[in-house]
């Protein structure tokens, strides 16, 4: 913050000159990360724009997709709300989702990385006693959100407009978007109350806004079409969501502002119970009392393998839970859908259709194993970065004095993430015969196939980190997060967004084997597993040359 | 006698800061060897090479016979290590943090020995085992760091500013436990910039200043280095070979070499001068001769 920030104080003395100072303080820690998320978003939704353009440009086609996608409950979780065919609405229905996603994950982030973090580091102690006083930071962080929200509307308003699209859709979707990331960044400003750690508060967050995405789309799923099949109403589920309410707001074909002024109402909400829990605890302290714990280490903390199992299999846990219920949905979806929807003839028809047809049951398996895939990714990411956190955190450097080798450091981390990334794919199979036992398709050798892929895809990402860890330790967690996103975004959307295959193949999600008529075509996984291997005896041969690398 | 700690024109760059500029540090075995200087001279650098968590950019660098750097592992299991400001793991207890430390050295804690030494040490840094690590202040997690070392018997103990934030009375606990294992015949390092703990602990003393050793030797040869300041009421006596002479506060003050000690003295007493007071070279002096505004040019070694 520096000389601007203290001369600014020291000029407006008192409250709102310390939240200011606080405010520019933020905004400079930030000043490489915010732009990036809001470019990416704005990116995101003008190149949304041109796939639709290109790969979808007849009005044909379009209701060709709206009509499939309405009917098939599967595309339509991990879509939008379809409100008719021209090429704005349309494109409205496929990204605004995403968009709204990116808002969330930037807000949620954003909040704890500016309130609980900053406790749990012991920083908002010093600022808490300065004239700031304690609530200032949640005033500024406040501030700083909004603002980042704001900026976020204003850059996708501006990317729609800059494509040809009517400027009252276009603002309104890009309102949709920054009022919906309000909702999250006030639902981790709860969170970051209520955990004594950032990462329990970001846990938090993201499983709001994965929760929110999945209730809005299966809600999306179970609703109302309209004859023609190109616009749906959404079933009351959706209604539970903020991802619900941005997107009935139909940018394009309805824009209608009331469900913004709901997102608003609720971020104020939330806001509000913020201050009130705040008022209710110390500086650093939590609202969930800490007990007692054991005076001396059980067997479970023996060695530096258990230690990471120890500090991590809370979120494992968390992982393979939600992997669990991802491969419950990937074989039972469609029966879901089919029992409590299709009061529309020609929605059942194809869910009747779909049902017996094996290959769109396969389709679905292979959709919601890539979902189980980015959780494997993201849990192995997580632990291996949760190295990079140990060793900043100063936790790593007595267990290097102890006598702990390098190599079985780094090897105790990547066996965890590796057993947590079995125990994740093991997880959601076992859902996938849940789901099977009641559907009795024959999909046994799909599910398989789906897990053991997706495992060697989470591999990928963990050997990566992996090595980013040992070779640029400071990277660690911004690369190892990053490969996961781009790979998510180029391997899903390229399709989409009409990327050049060449760029497509590069995401290890898009070389999964795949079950054919003649077996199971296992070619690309090969690359997969070449690049996992090299990675990690990489890093494995490269760790002895490694020092201890502090905070910074 | 053999060589525990010996480091030969160790050299450390962070970028093109010199932590260490030369730097030649030898500890025999049995010493309590003090290792004194202020912030930034070095002394932690030096402590992280030792232990294998830093790479030195040049010279070399021995730790009981063996290479700091790769043999580190098999070192460990004869070191304990103390760092001045400890990390803990928020979510494990403070018992659980000690426990996990002595195995992680590749001590057993399931032996009646190692449990009846942890109950012995909690008791005497009046430590609560059973707090959770975010909870601890920080002398509490010095605690943790502190009964982890002394539990489990080693060789060698490399202690780095290790009672900053206890209180006086923990000190005087940590006292005793390092002349325990002196006592028992392990060296002992102990990185300070707290002279009377090292006056009291230390038999050896190394001196740091950005990156080179600039005193080195027993308590006793490093006395014979600073000038004894002598003090008595001014009553115009004006002692011959007197340096750095000041009249202030009705007293002279002046300082002297010790050698010139018996004449001076001797001459004092036949004028017989009143409120005479000798103060002997303290390592305070020793600090701020080399350190002090008024430090002078010298850079020598003294042993």
């Amino acid at each position: 913050m520096s000389t601007l920030a203290t001369r600014r104080a020291r000029t407006t003395p008192g409250r709102s000159g310390a939240i200011r100072s606080l405010w520019v303080m933020e905004m400079r820690r930030d000043r490489l990360q915010l732009p990036l998320w809001i470019l990416g978003n704005a990116a995101m939704a003008a190149l949304a724009v041109t796939g639709v353009t290109q790969s979808y440009g007849t009005d044909a086609e379009r209701s060709t997709l709206l009509a499939t996608a309405i009917a098939n409950p599967v595309i339509l979780t991990f879509r939008g709300l379809p409100s008719g065919s021209g090429v704005p609405a349309f494109t409205g229905f496929l990204i605004l989702p995403f968009l709204v996603m990116i808002a969330a994950f930037m807000s949620s982030f954003l909040a704890v990385r500016h309130t609980r973090a900053e406790e749990e580091s012991g920083r908002a102690e010093l600022v808490g006693a300065t004239v700031a006083s304690r609530r200032a930071v949640l005033w500024a962080t406040l501030l700083h959100g909004v603002s980042a929200n704001v900026v976020t509307a204003a850059a996708i308003a501006a990317a729609f407009l800059a494509s040809g699209f009517p400027p009252g859709g276009s603002v309104i979707a890009g309102l949709a978007t920054g009022a919906a990331g309000l909702v999250f960044l006030g639902i981790a400003l709860i969170g970051a109350q209520l955990f004594a750690t950032a990462r329990g508060a970001n846990a938090l967050g993201v499983i709001a806004i994965l929760v929110g995405f999945l209730l809005s789309g299966v809600g999306n799923a179970l609703g109302t079409p309209n004859a023609d099949l190109t616009r749906m109403e959404s079933s009351p589920l959706t209604w539970f969501s903020p991802f619900g309410w941005a997107e009935n707001v139909r940018p394009f074909a309805d824009d209608s502002l009331a469900p913004i002024l709901l997102l608003v109402a609720a971020a104020a909400a939330a806001v509000l119970l913020t201050y009130a829990l705040q008022s209710r605890r110390d500086v650093g302290g939590s609202l969930v009392a800490s007990r007692p714990g054991p005076a001396t280490a059980g067997w479970s903390l023996r060695g530096p393998v258990t230690l990471v199992g120890r500090l991590t299999r809370g979120s494992i846990l968390a992982w393979a839970v939600g992997a669990f219920l991802t491969g419950a949905l990937a074989t039972s979806l469609a029966a879901v859908v089919q029992e409590m929807g299709g009061s529309n003839p020609a929605v059942a028809a194809i869910l009747e259709a779909m049902s017996k047809n094996d290959d769109l049951q396969a389709g679905t398996v292979v959709i919601f194993f890539t979902v189980v895939g980015i959780l494997a990714s993201c849990c192995a990411v997580q632990i291996i970065a949760r190295a990079r956190q140990e060793e900043a955190h100063g936790t790593v450097e007595p267990v290097w004095a102890a006598s702990v080798g390098r190599r079985s450091w780094l090897a105790s981390y990547v066996l965890i993430a590796a057993l947590s990334i079995l125990a994740v794919d093991a997880a959601a199979a076992l859902g996938a015969f849940a789901g099977l036992r009641r559907s009795g398709a024959d999909l046994a050798l799909d599910v398989w196939v789906g897990a053991a892929g997706q495992a060697a895809v989470a591999a990928v990402f963990l050997a990566i980190t992996a090595l980013v860890l040992v070779v640029l330790p400071r990277w660690t967690i911004g690369v190892g997060w990053s490969t996961v996103v781009l790979a998510t975004i180029i391997g899903l959307f390229g399709p989409l967004f009409g990327l050049p295959d060449e760029l497509t193949r590069l995401s290890p999600f898009s070389q999964t084997p795949t079950v054919t008529a003649d077996g199971v075509d296992g070619r690309g996984v090969i690359g997969i597993i070449v690049t996992a291997i090299v990675a990690l005896v990489l890093s494995v041969w490269l760790v002895r040359r490694r020092p201890l690398v502090t905070a910074g | 006698m053999n060589t525990v700690i010996s480091t030969e024109g160790l050299r450390k760059m962070y970028g093109r800061v010199h932590a260490l500029d030369g730097l030649d540090l030898s500890v025999s075995a049995g010493q309590v060897h003090g290792f004194l200087g202020p912030n930034g001279a070095g002394k932690s650098t030096t402590i992280r090479i030792l232990l294998g968590l830093a790479r030195s950019s040049g010279g070399t660098a021995r730790l009981l016979d063996a290479d700091p750097w790769h043999d580190a592992a098999a070192l460990h299991r004869r070191i304990a290590y103390v760092p001045g400001d400890v990390s803990v793991w928020p979510n494990l207890t403070g018992g659980e943090a000690v426990d996990l430390l002595v195995r992680l050295r590749g001590g057993d804690t399931r032996t009646a020995e190692y449990r009846a030494e942890r109950e012995r040490l909690s008791t005497a840094f009046q430590f609560d085992p059973r707090t959770r690590g975010r909870a601890y202040s920080k002398g509490n997690r010095q605690k943790i760091s502190l009964i982890a070392a002394f539990a489990l018997p080693a060789e060698l103990y490399i202690l780095d500013e290790p009672t900053s934030g206890l209180d006086p009375l923990m000190e005087i606990v940590f006292q005793q436990e390092v002349s325990r294992v002196s006592a028992a015949g392990a060296t002992v390092l102990l990185s300070s910039h707290i002279l009377s703990e090292v006056e009291r602990l230390c038999d050896h003393v190394s001196i740091i200043r950005a990156g080179r050793i600039v005193e080195t030797g027993t308590l006793a040869d490093l006395r014979h280095l600073t000038r004894t300041e002598v003090s008595f009421d001014d009553d115009g006596t004006v002692p011959a070979g007197a340096q750095d002479l000041v009249r202030e506060g009705g007293r002279i003050r002046f300082t002297m070499d010790p050698a010139d000690m018996p004449t001076t003295l001797a001459a004092l007493a036949d004028a017989k001068v009143q409120g005479l007071r000798v103060n002997p070279p303290s390592l305070e002096e020793l600090f701020l001769r080399h350190y002090g505004d008024a430090a002078t040019t010298r850079r020598g070694s003294a042993a």
